[in-house]
């Protein structure tokens, strides 16, 4: 390879990043007139890489991810996989969404079998797949129970699995652990961090906490608030392998203390419109 | 044995509801027997229970019956195929398209409603006095409350598992056949609930004003030549039909109907 001899060769041929998103802009149309969910939005993601999106909510991050999964039309700029443009749900995507998406109908190793079901794999190559899957996200056992039998965590790992199961080259999560408590999101992050660890998967995180951003990522996108643009990235050099343990050490504090002052400005313009249109409205 | 363990053990051989359930039937024979007895109305338009019992018992040994049931079976069946697929289709295509649904939408509610026994005359021009008219009358009654069930169930799809399956590049067909139908069990079941019952209506309705078979046509013959006993028994048998299609239905919606959902 000759980007190997050439140290100060543009970025681009040392590390085509896998997934490029160029100013991208998305609005709604609202009863209260067009509302400007994503605004200007530009970053990449390199292949290997783990990026996390951090952003009061109602600050887009949803909403960019739609984009980004080829689900919602209608926006400016570009996406581009690999150096393709996108246009609709692109193969190397797989998402896993904020809100509960399970199948109730489906045992826990049919939804987990659904894309495989989906790309018309035979029934025990999809099986064993899932099997596979299930098992890294910690739900051996519970193969032939259905999702109302699971807890919401549960639930949320089936969610996770199916996605896996899908093999995609970029997981897009949506606040995948959003309704846990604090210790079983650390132990679940953890699981996450394993699994990309051994699969070298490129993960975009959407997440709320920040102490979750920093314990995954390589990267953290910090949004701001309403329209939703890029306020700062912040790399984390944190050693990796990581584990659990990292949470304790002094660089992960002052990783977590320069995000939250970054956050703490844009969550307060969140909760100040919040209460304005409160006052508006009565 | 003590008193407790009676109290449980004959609760078990009887729930509050079954007793009720009993209680009332046992009132309403025996109110019909009282009535009959007494003569009070025009004598055999109430037959006595033994009466109707061996009416029945006649017409569950007569060929001609089970010639004239399968009749009205067959065409029961074929008017849920027709009418019950053409419902689901049209209630999904307008719930699918926002635009179509918004135009036709009020067709359904207002034709719904409608008695269909008003198209007869034109279902007998267009398919004929034999059982086409009456499959025909069944499939028009029962399009309505199917398409329109079908209609509001596409509309409560959760919105996430659509974007699931697209996100997984589901093909329309699969994502109508592993997303929208499966999603949508609960109210297409009972949309066929009330599909059948409404079909029974139209296509016996039907079979009563003009044709030469089926239990409507046996049902008016033993009207005129004022056969009291055996149209109550004819009436117990359409009435046991309705029962069992019924639990037909549930038992083919049973696999995912029956799950928690
Ligand atoms: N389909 C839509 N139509 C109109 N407005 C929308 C739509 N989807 C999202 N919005 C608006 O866009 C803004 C961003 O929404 P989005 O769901 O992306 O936020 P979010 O950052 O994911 O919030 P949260 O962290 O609470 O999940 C919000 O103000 C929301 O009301
Ligand atoms: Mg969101």
């Amino acid at each position: 390879m000759s980007a190997k001899v050439m140290p100060f060769a543009p970025q681009a041929t040392m590390e085509m990043p896998i997934l490029v998103v160029e100013d991208v802009v998305k609005r709604f149309d609202t009863p209260e007139g067009p509302l400007t969910a994503v605004d200007h939005m530009s970053f990449s993601v390199r292949e290997g890489e783990f990026v996390s999106i951090i952003g009061p909510s109602g600050c887009g991050k949803s909403t960019l991810f739609s984009v980004l999964g080829g689900l919602v039309g209608g926006y400016e700029g570009k996406v581009t996989i690999e150096g393709q443009p996108i246009a609709g749900p692109h193969p190397a995507i797989g998402m896993v969404f904020q809100e509960d998406s399970t199948f109730p109908w489906r045992s826990v190793l049919d939804n987990v079998a659904f894309p495989l079901e989906i790309q018309g794999m035979s029934r025990a190559d999809r099986y064993a797949r899932a099997r596979h899957f299930i098992a890294m996200v910690g739900l051996e056992g519970f193969e032939k129970r259905f999702p109302a039998e699971l807890s919401g965590g549960m639930r949320q790992r089936v969610s996770i699995a199916r996605t896996l199961a899908f093999q995609p080259k970029i997981l897009l999560m949506d606040e995948p652990f959003g309704a846990l408590d604090e210790q079983t999101r650390l132990l679940l992050g953890d699981k996450v961090l394993q699994i990309q660890q051994q699969l070298r998967q490129t993960m975009l995180l959407i997440t709320h906490s920040i102490s979750e951003a920093v314990q995954l990522s390589d990267r953290i996108v910090v949004m701001t608030y309403r329209p939703g643009r890029v306020k700062r990235i912040i790399d984390i050099d944190l050693p990796r392998p990581r584990s659990i343990d990292v949470v304790s050490s002094e660089a992960f504090g002052r990783y977590v203390a320069a995000i939250w002052s970054d956050l703490r400005d844009e969550a307060s313009r969140g909760m100040n419109d919040a209460e304005a249109r409160q006052r508006s409205s009565s | 044995m003590t008193d407790a363990s009676l109290i449980t053990s004959s609760r078990r051989l009887l729930s509050p509801v079954a007793a009720l359930r009993i209680g009332i039937v046992a009132a309403v024979l025996g109110t019909w027997e009282i009535v009959a007895a007494s003569g009070l109305l025009f004598r055999d338009v109430v037959p006595s229970l033994p009466a109707i019992g061996k009416a029945l018992g006649q017409l569950l040994i007569d060929p001609v019956y089970y010639a004239n049931l399968g009749v009205t079976v067959g065409e029961l069946l074929g008017a849920l195929a027709v009418g019950g697929g053409l419902g689901l289709a049209v209630g999904m295509v307008l719930g699918a398209n926002a635009y179509l649904g918004k135009a036709f939408e009020e067709f359904l509610y207002y034709l719904g409603p409608t008695p269909k026994i008003i198209f007869f005359p034109v279902m007998l021009l267009w398919f004929g006095v034999d059982t086409g008219s009456k499959v025909a009358m069944g499939a028009l009654s029962c399009f309505f409350p199917i398409a329109v069930s079908a209609l509001s169930g596409m509309r409560q799809v959760d919105g996430v598992l659509i974007r699931v399956g697209r996100s997984f590049r589901a093909s329309t067909w699969q994502m109508v056949t592993k997303i929208y139908l499966p999603a949508m069990r609960h109210p297409i079941v009972n949309g066929l609930r009330l599909g059948l019952g409404v079909a029974i209506i139209g296509t016996l309705l039907a079979e009563t004003k003009m044709s030469n078979q089926g239990l409507g046509f046996l049902i008016i013959q033993t009207y005129t030549t004022f056969n009291m006993p055996r149209m109550y028994a004819l009436l117990i048998t359409l009435f046991l039909l309705a029962i069992g299609l019924n639990a037909l239905i549930a038992w083919f919606s049973g696999g995912g109907a029956a799950r928690k959902s």
